[in-house]
């Protein structure tokens, strides 16, 4: 820990690095970020709110705030399969602490995240008549608790694609698979108690739910739901990092 | 004295993966046909290598490919955990110059590569602010800061990561054949630079194939072969053991 505070200056460059250069001699720079979640969002709010009919109220708002979380989430892990290994012309010869690959990765993905929802949500104020309630407040420790869970399976699926580069393969399914496992599109209370069973298994879905509740429903998380956000959290911080720990000494000579 | 490198029984082994394999489908039909089972062998890189470094002392690491040296610095940088044994540092600041240009990226400029690159070893913005308009002025690249690094001659990006390596300041530096790019009056800059370094007291192993370099820059030099310390000594004997070695082979 004290090691990467001294390496702030490297996690920084590492994010803008990226940033810069996603967005270096484009016209529209970091607009094109919003272009996906825009046409997502327009796209299936055309074919649910409107073909299908979900009965979703303000569905596109409600759409928007699943969207961009998971899409926080799906990007950062779907990004970490290359954390460690597209920089292995580095780790091989440099001594560095390596837990700033995967770092950079969440962070440089929170910033989009960031962005997206500075110029979404006006939008969904003017368009939607959304107006903010209390328990936005509720928003920013939803926010943290999702980004460390987010940086633990980023230590995981980092690690394991050194050992074994079909992760990189197996991640893309996973997150096609879990998407619509999980309530970003559809109301949990709208489908059968088997099926929500079933969506309970997945833990987005608990984090997705919350920030609903949060901006959308405006109610405040109860107690346990805190509770299992923590814990799920807690648990995937430790078991990635732990794996990561245990295996980062053999990644020079994997890579 | 109080040693700035103690190498103390270091082995290091290798799996040497033949029809290698890291996907999941060829673990998994290996265990059923042969023919895509993975094979491995065990290769000792080094075998119970012990030598302590003095600071301020310059010692040469020789030895023919493969023979060990590159490994051996790479396990004295960090890079590499050892399999057995250990290397203890003193605690002081280790630059290592394994490769000139670090971490550069071809689309960065300059001016963002020297930030990027010098972030990469632990310094903070401050200190990178500090040794920028050295780095500039040694490199001799004042006019092209503002220029992506992929328009860059090979010979201004090898300039502009030697400008930088320099001007990290470590206490001990540890070097592998970096020198070998460039032309001669570059690699003549660089050696004057070394002995520059040496000669203010600072701790330097180098490994080189140029026994010239070694003789100009080391008191003793260590020449491995098959991973096992065959001479460790004055320069000069150690150049002719090498040469030996080399004879013999």
């Amino acid at each position: 820990m004290k090691s990467l505070f001294r390496y702030r200056e490297l996690i920084y460059n590492l994010v803008f690095k990226d940033l810069k250069l996603k967005y270096r001699d484009s016209t529209f720079g970091f607009l094109w970020s919003l272009a996906n979640p825009l046409l997502v969002i327009s796209v299936y709010s055309f074919v649910f709110g409107h073909l299908i009919r979900i009965g979703v109220e303000r569905f596109p708002y409600f759409l928007m705030i699943g969207i961009l979380a998971w899409n926080f989430f799906a990007q950062s892990v779907t990004m970490s399969t290359g954390s460690i290994l597209d920089n292995g012309s580095l780790i091989r010869k440099v001594a560095l602490p390596m837990e700033v690959f995967p770092l950079a990765t969440v962070l440089f993905n929170l910033v989009q995240y960031f962005l997206a929802l500075v110029v979404l949500f006006p939008m969904a104020f003017i368009f939607f008549g959304v107006l903010p309630s209390w328990s936005w407040l509720s928003f920013l420790p939803i926010l943290v608790l999702h980004v460390l869970f987010t940086l633990g399976a980023c230590f995981v699926v980092s690690t394991a694609t050194v050992f074994y580069r079909d992760v990189r393969h197996f991640t893309e399914i996973l997150l096609m698979l879990t998407f619509w496992l999980t309530p970003i599109v559809y109301d949990i209370r709208s489908i059968t108690p088997s099926l929500q069973s079933v969506i309970y298994l997945n833990p987005m879905s608990f984090f997705i739910l919350g920030y609903q509740n949060a901006l959308y429903h405006n109610i405040f998380p109860s107690f346990p739901e805190v509770t299992v956000l923590a814990g799920l959290t807690a648990l995937m911080l430790a078991l990635g990092y732990a794996l990561f720990v245990r295996l980062k000494t053999r990644f020079a000579e994997e890579v | 004295m109080a040693t700035a490198i103690e190498v103390k029984n270091v082995a290091k082994s290798f799996i040497i993966r033949h029809n290698r394999n890291n996907s999941l489908k060829s673990n998994i039909v290996g265990v059923f046909h042969k023919r895509f089972r993975e094979e491995k062998e065990i290769l000792w890189a080094l075998k119970e290598v012990s030598f302590d470094v003095l600071p301020g002392e310059a010692v040469g690491l020789i030895g023919r490919n493969g023979s060990g040296k590159s490994t051996l610095l790479k396990i004295i940088a960090g890079i590499y955990p050892p399999t057995s044994g250990r290397v203890n540092l003193s605690n002081a600041r280790v630059g290592t110059m394994i490769e000139l240009g670090v971490g550069f990226h071809p689309e960065l400029t300059g001016e963002e590569n020297i930030y990027l690159g010098a972030s990469i070893y632990g310094l903070s913005r401050k200190e990178i602010e500090k040794i920028y308009p050295r780095i500039v002025a040694f490199s001799e690249l004042d006019g092209f800061m503002d220029t992506a690094v992929k328009n860059y001659s090979s010979g201004m990006q090898a300039r502009l990561g030697f400008a930088l390596a320099v001007n990290l300041a470590p206490d001990i530096l540890l070097v592998d054949e970096v020198l070998a790019v460039g032309d001669e009056a570059f690699q003549r800059k660089c050696m004057a630079w070394m002995e520059q370094f040496r000669s203010a007291g600072k701790t330097i192993v180098f490994v080189s194939h140029n026994p010239e370099d070694v003789r100009r820059i080391c008191d003793r030099a260590c020449v491995l072969d098959l991973g096992s310390v065959v001479f460790l000594g004055k320069t000069d004997e150690a150049i002719d053991r090498y040469h030996a070695l080399l004879g013999a082979a």
